[in-house]
């Protein structure tokens, strides 16, 4: 079963086109990493399937019920409490007080949040914590599809490493798809069931691999011969590193 | 407090008691007019109008500067005309309104509100139009209709600008309001201060200042610093002696 549908999607920045017919399926439960160079469109195209942006022209489909998105920055409101600010999609559905904290403290329970911190306002809080408070927010929906827009890029490599582990943790607990864009091929390697390759020349996706073993499975040196692998043998990555923002127009 | 009036009594000391009378003999002065019923009822007078022209300036000036803050044409638009309202000194309003409403509340309110709307006004806009939109983006992620975002972030966001805008312009109500009263000979404090003036009792006049600054203090720390103090209490968190609830 198709979870989310890019059927022809393209867009364009001040008449610059970024992303040209763009097409991608995601199967349920599968994870499926975006990689490329920075400005090849990988944000946007991330965007568009959230329905952030309007596609120029193209359809998104999606066969899922309910998504929840993880932000570069946390994105939390500064007013609120971490307990708020993970209700927040609750608040924004409706539900009733009692079961936004039931299922806020969840959630944290999930992502590991200690119940002292709930009460906190996000500016008490480290890096790694708001971030999780954010993964936490976008877990509390119980969604079925999430989209994570190079999520862990400016944590230090420890703490990316957790939120690694636990992104893949609550994937396996909740069976969620998702779309991963990242421009780390390590963290892609980690992370994901499949990894889309997108290159700014063909305005599009140049082509994609399936991981090897499952996830979870992966310990660091089958992690690190494979993007050795994919950096040293495939064709499809050697473009995944060179970019001059300067020559861009 | 104690250096503001030991410098009072300094200048008393020099001037004598016609051009500055001493702090004692203030607080002698107001105690008598605290005394008299006459002055609650002109003091209430005063203030009501003032608080009036003060709802009235937070409502509109609120709703308007959202409603600008969301559309840069109407920003463009309203920028120019700021600038004229502001432009005008307040005198002149007070001159205008007299010959509109005549000598009645009209004219105070009227003046009050041309006064201190504008300073509302273009700082709802200024942070309506400069909100954190990734924070809407964030909303939007997770299915916040326009109304959502308005009433969750897009407010709530705005507020943290817009309880200072309306401290000062409640400080300028007041004595707009007080003002307007004078030169229009208008039943309230300022007509008080009108008298006092030609009976060349300065103590009194001092008196009703200090009168009119306590009606200031309360309707300030008993309104708008508790409920500003509500919304920004996530800001104290983070200070070293951040002390919550």
């Amino acid at each position: 079963m198709t979870a989310l549908t890019l059927a022809g999607v393209s867009h364009a920045y001040f008449g610059r086109t970024i992303l040209d017919r763009v097409k991608l399926d995601v199967l349920a439960g599968q994870l499926v990493a975006l990689v490329g160079p920075s400005g090849c469109g990988k944000s946007t195209l991330v965007h568009i399937a959230a329905g952030l942006i309007e596609p120029q022209r193209g359809r998104v489909v999606s066969g899922y019920r309910r998504h929840g998105m993880i932000f570069q920055e946390p994105r939390l409101l500064p007013w609120a409490t971490v307990e708020d600010n993970i209700a927040y999609p609750l608040r924004l559905s409706g539900a009733p007080k009692r079961e936004r904290q039931e299922r806020a403290r969840h959630a944290a329970d999930v992502v590991s949040l200690d119940r002292r911190d709930l009460e906190k306002y996000p500016i008490e809080l480290s890096g790694g914590m708001r971030q999780r408070t954010a993964i936490a927010r976008a877990l509390v929906l119980e969604p079925d599809f999430v989209f994570f827009d190079e999520p862990f890029t400016a944590l230090d490599v420890a703490l990316k490493r957790r939120m690694q582990d636990l992104v893949i943790s609550s994937a396996v607990q909740s069976r969620f798809a998702g779309l991963f864009v990242t421009h780390d091929l390590a963290e892609a390697v980690r992370v994901a069931d499949r990894i889309v390759v997108l290159d700014e020349r063909v305005r599009g996706i140049s082509g994609e691999r399936f991981v090897p073993l499952e996830r979870g499975e992966r310990d660091d040196s089958s992690v690190f011969a494979t993007v050795q692998s994919y950096l040293k043998d495939d064709p499809l990555f050697s473009h995944i590193h060179d970019t001059d923002e300067r020559r861009r127009p | 407090m104690a250096v503001f009036c030991a410098i009072w009594q300094q200048g008393h000391e020099a001037y004598g008691d016609f051009i500055l009378p001493s702090p004692i003999a203030t607080a002698h002065a107001t105690l008598e007019l605290v005394r008299a019923p006459e002055t609650w009822r002109l003091a209430w007078a005063t203030s009501s109008r003032a608080v009036e022209g003060f709802f009235l300036v937070a409502v509109l000036g609120g709703a308007m500067g959202l409603a600008v803050g969301y559309s840069a044409a109407a920003m463009r638009l309203a920028r120019p005309l700021l600038t004229i309202i502001m432009g005008v000194p307040p005198i002149a309003w007070i001159v205008l309104a007299m010959i509109w409403f005549g000598s009645t509340s009209g004219t105070v309110l009227a003046t009050v509100v041309v006064a201190c709307f504008p300073l509302v006004f273009a700082t709802v806009a200024e942070a309506t139009a400069t909100r954190d939109r990734a924070l809407e983006d964030m909303a939007r992620a997770f299915g916040a209709g326009p109304l959502q975002r308005l009433s969750t972030i897009v407010i709530r966001s705005v507020a943290g600008q817009y309880f200072p805008a309306l401290a000062i312009s409640l400080g300028s109500a007041f004595k707009v309001a007080v003002m307007a009263e004078l030169l229009a000979n208008i039943n309230g404090i300022g007509i008080a201060l009108a008298m006092a003036r030609s009976n060349l009792d300065v103590a009194q006049s001092i008196a009703w200042i200090v009168l009119t600054v306590a009606a200031i203090f309360i309707v300030e720390y008993g309104l708008v610093q508790p409920i500003r103090a509500e919304l920004e209490r996530w800001r104290d968190a983070a200070r070293p002696w951040g002390v919550k609830r």
